[in-house]
């Protein structure tokens, strides 16, 4: 039980690392999306309208 | 596309596909995936709904599986601690944590939701992997994995994401520049390449000593 509630908080603490790394490099972009999965050209992305 | 190509012919020829079959997976994927955006792109233009469409829907899903690689080199790394299980059950709750954030995030936004559900999605996953990456470097280090090829996986799955978030930041310092156009392409090589250039270098029993690995001193 211990064990499984161990790996409940490190997936928490990594998700929230993870958000918290994102939010730093993300945080004074505009719309820069910039993705590396291939090597096709990124498409423009419209931003959200909210 | 060579690269990949290459790594995966030379996993068949040394018999490695099934022991790093995810990471075939991706690459093999990547392939896919390239050849539909260029499809796609014989028939639309960059800018448009389609190619949009076929490129975020398609990154989505090698996300996923570079997540899915990321957690196969984990449980190798982990293996002899007994502890896959647990491995396993931490990446289903970080998939189903992301995928739920991602939402929470995007559920405010009117339009197109599914499309960017796909794309933030993605960046989340990108971030965790890097940081489940730099976890996975700080446990080769402190078990003193020896096997060479799995360090090196790492080590370039490390350099990778790094790369990928160091990226951002040159985004923001030059959004004009015209290397920023470059360096998706250019990182989405480097993961098959290094990977090739891997399996074909080092055999699956090749060792690195483990005073070459980390020097701790005592």
């Amino acid at each position: 039980m211990s064990r499984k509630l161990g790996a409940l908080a490190l997936a928490l603490g990594i998700l929230a690392g993870a958000m918290e790394l994102k939010s730093l490099v993300t945080a004074h972009g505009k719309t820069a999306v910039i993705m590396a999965n291939g090597v096709s050209p990124v498409p423009k992305f419209p931003p959200p309208s909210n | 596309m060579c690269a990949g190509v290459c790594f995966v012919a030379c996993s068949l020829m040394r018999s490695s596909f099934l022991r790093y079959f995810f990471l075939n997976l991706y690459v093999i994927l990547s392939l896919f995936a390239d050849l539909i955006r260029q499809a796609v792109l014989r028939f639309y233009s960059l800018d448009s709904p389609q190619y949009m469409y076929a490129y975020f829907y398609t990154d989505c899903l090698l996300t996923v599986t570079l997540f899915v690689a990321v957690i196969s080199l984990a449980s190798r790394v982990f293996a002899e601690l007994n502890v896959s299980r647990y491995v396993r059950l931490v990446a289903v709750l970080l998939l189903i944590g992301t995928a739920g954030f991602t939402y929470a995030v995007v559920a405010q936004s009117t339009e197109r939701l599914a499309t960017r559900f796909a794309l933030e999605l993605s960046q989340n996953l990108y971030f965790v992997g890097l940081v489940l990456t730099y976890l996975l470097w700080g446990a080769v280090l402190k078990l003193q994995e020896t096997r060479t090829r799995l360090v090196q996986m790492v080590l370039s799955l490390g350099l990778y994401f790094s790369a990928y978030a160091g990226s951002y930041a040159l985004v923001n310092l030059a959004p004009n520049s015209e290397i920023v156009q470059y360096l998706g392409p250019i990182l989405g090589c480097f993961l098959p390449v290094s990977w090739a250039l891997t399996i074909m270098r080092y055999s699956e029993d090749s060792r690195l000593t483990p005073a070459r690995l980390v020097a701790v001193p005592r």
